[in-house]
């Protein structure tokens, strides 16, 4: 497979009347290995690029470093015990994978989760958006450059991390949530640091912004770099902030709302020429537009305090515990529960707007403990697809922003 | 719909010197700021009952194993990280395990055995640290795992509460 993609002048390039024939390298080409182990490769991918000179010529991204048969330990699992598999997706926002997940069984299942629930899983949506943007902010600085960066959105996502610690027990890899709803209500104590983080952090955003979208190199390195017309974006599948960097006004959130997403209050940017640039703006949109969600969010979770963030059902959630304790037939279905989750026989498909695209769960039960099929719709799948695209015929150099920009966790990616 | 804003720069910014000064001007007020940075293994993590360590089990008062080694906690496991015998004992519980191995290298701290237990026999401890020479030491026995409900009540209580839903609805019998 080869693209071929002809470009006008960008910064960087050679300018029009460079002759090849006086370049003393021109025509040799140089194949190249980028990665698995590159650190700008953001995990294990590896590049094998053709190079005349500077330029690269043709480039092939190789994925499945990391395959680790998530599909199939789904299916050889069982339902309820994918979920801490899910978390280790996309690594950089397990809780949004975990809701991904919950909403397909979910539909597959026919549960309503309660209001509350619906609130929680919003909010844990959002700061995890904001988590894993923060991630792209830091490391895509540091490739190109702009060290601060690093140290600085880790600082803030540290802050994310130890809220989620002051939730769940853990700092990655939470698994709270389960079919039904989410695990445990968010109480009173881990709102108060929420709030206390997003109020302060639209001023944060600031101070990235002001390191970056006006200084000079990150403008140059990312500016009409690596173009993406919003036709070229749609016939290769991409979805999230790379789709709307290239002005296509599509967000699974406004499009097929889910949890409530339609009673939320935000706008979705989108850019207009589409290059890393505008995908770096998009994101940086995007963490306020979330932080402006997860506030309204925090202010249902005071109205709707003492609601139940668990459905009531017998088939699929594990009953209360002191209950389990003193009646035999709540015993019987923890029992049932652990030992034999049935859902009911069908298929169901649910995307949801992960930080990376569209996320999605495609499950067939024959309606035994054990699903038919599980399939991860990876948006990372479909970023790393986009590399040759935009990275053929322009400079080495380039491609590093690219990749940066399009931002992917290859532990999705491989799955 | 917004429509991201894309800054021209202005004379000044493309000049880059103004900018390297305001940028060290950055760096120079955080010096300044106070230091975040934890200083791990002198300055331990602080833990409580939220915090989901390695799962220990839970023995009475009385020295008694409250697990009636039913294995649901052996289903429940993702990670197939633990090992079931049980044996018959003259306790009022009737039954307890002969051998429960935990192997600490497998288990991914999910906290589900926790949550399918009946008997309140296992919780996740606020131990977090594991290192050891060997594989063989890190999959730990009944008598590694157990634990002094006293050490682990605030986790049970912690747990309880979690888990108390549907207050509307009536128990099924
Ligand atoms: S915490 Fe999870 S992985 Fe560890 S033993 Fe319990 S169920 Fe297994
Ligand atoms: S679920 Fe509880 S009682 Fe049953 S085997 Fe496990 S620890 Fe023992």
């Amino acid at each position: 497979m080869t693209i071929t993609r002809t470009f006008e002048y960008a910064p960087g390039a050679p300018p029009d009347d460079f002759e090849y024939e006086d370049d003393p390298v021109h025509g040799e080409v140089m194949q190249l290995n980028m990665g698995p182990q590159h650190p700008a490769t953001h995990g294990v991918l590896r590049l094998l690029v053709e190079l005349d000179g500077e330029i690269i010529r043709r480039t092939e991204p190789d994925v499945g470093y990391l395959h680790r048969g998530k599909e199939k330990s789904c299916e050889s699992l069982g339902w309820a015990k994918f979920f801490p598999h899910t978390d280790r997706l996309d690594y950089v926002q397990p809780l949004m994978n975990n809701i991904g997940y919950a909403l397909a069984l979910e539909k597959l299942a026919g549960i309503d989760v309660p209001e509350r629930g619906q609130v929680v899983r919003v909010l844990l949506m959002e700061i995890s958006r904001i988590a894993a943007h923060l991630i792209y902010l830091g490391t895509t600085g540091i490739d190109l450059g702009a060290v601060t960066m690093f140290f600085n959105t880790f600082k803030e996502r540290e802050k994310i991390y130890s809220i989620l610690d002051a939730y769940t027990g853990h700092r990655m890899n939470n698994t709270y949530v389960r079919i039904g709803g989410v695990y445990a209500d968010v109480d009173e104590g881990v709102e108060a640091l929420l709030r206390e983080f997003l109020v302060q952090f639209p001023e944060q955003i600031d101070e990235f912004e002001s390191l970056l979208t006006s200084n000079r190199i990150w403008y140059d390195r990312n500016r009409d770099v690596g173009v993406l017309t919003a036709d070229e974006a749609m016939a290769w599948s991409l979805t999230g902030p790379n789709l709307r960097g290239s002005g296509v006004d599509h967000d699974l959130r406004k499009a097929e709302p889910y949890s409530g997403y339609e009673t939320y209050d935000f706008e979705v940017p989108v850019g207009t020429i589409g290059d890393c640039y505008d995908r770096y703006l998009v994101r940086v949109e995007e963490m306020r537009q979330s932080t402006r969600i997860a506030l309204q969010a925090l202010t249902r979770l005071a109205e709707t305090r003492g609601g139940e963030v668990l459905a009531e059902d017998r088939r699929y959630v594990l009953p209360p515990r002191d209950r389990v304790q003193s009646s035999m037939e709540e015993l019987i279905f923890q029992f049932k529960i652990v030992t034999d989750l049935r859902l009911p026989a069908g298929r169901a498909y649910h995307g949801i707007e992960s930080s990376k695209g569209e996320l999605g769960f495609f499950v067939a039960s024959d309606g035994s403990s054990k699903p038919l099929r599980c399939h991860i719709r990876a948006p990372g799948l479909m970023n790393v697809q986009a590399i040759p695209l935009l990275a053929e015929g322009r400079l080495f150099s380039d491609m590093v922003a690219i990749i940066g920009s399009l931002d992917f966790v290859m532990g999705e990616v491989d799955r | 719909m917004v429509i991201v804003k894309r800054k021209e720069l202005s004379f000044w910014e493309r000049l880059y010197l103004p900018e390297v000064v305001r940028g060290l001007s950055v760096t120079m007020r955080a010096i300044f700021r106070r230091k975040i940075t934890r200083q791990y293994p002198e300055e331990p993590l602080a833990t409580n009952e939220v915090t989901r360590g390695q799962p220990r089990l839970a023995v009475n008062e009385d020295d008694t194993i409250r697990c009636v080694s039913c294995g649901l906690c052996e289903i429940a496991c993702p990670a197939y990280a633990i090992t079931i015998d049980g044996q018959e004992t003259d306790r009022f519980i009737e039954r307890e395990p002969e051998r429960f191995d935990i192997d600490m290298l497998r288990c991914i701290l999910c906290g589900f055995c926790e949550e399918a237990c009946p008997k309140d026999a296992i919780f996740m401890s606020e131990e977090l640290e594991l290192a050891d020479f060997s594989r063989e030491a890190l999959v730990y026995d009944i008598e590694k795992l157990k634990r002094p409900i006293s050490a682990l009540q605030r986790r049970s209580d912690y747990v309880y509460k979690l888990n108390d839903r549907w207050h509307s609805s009536s128990s099924t019998s």
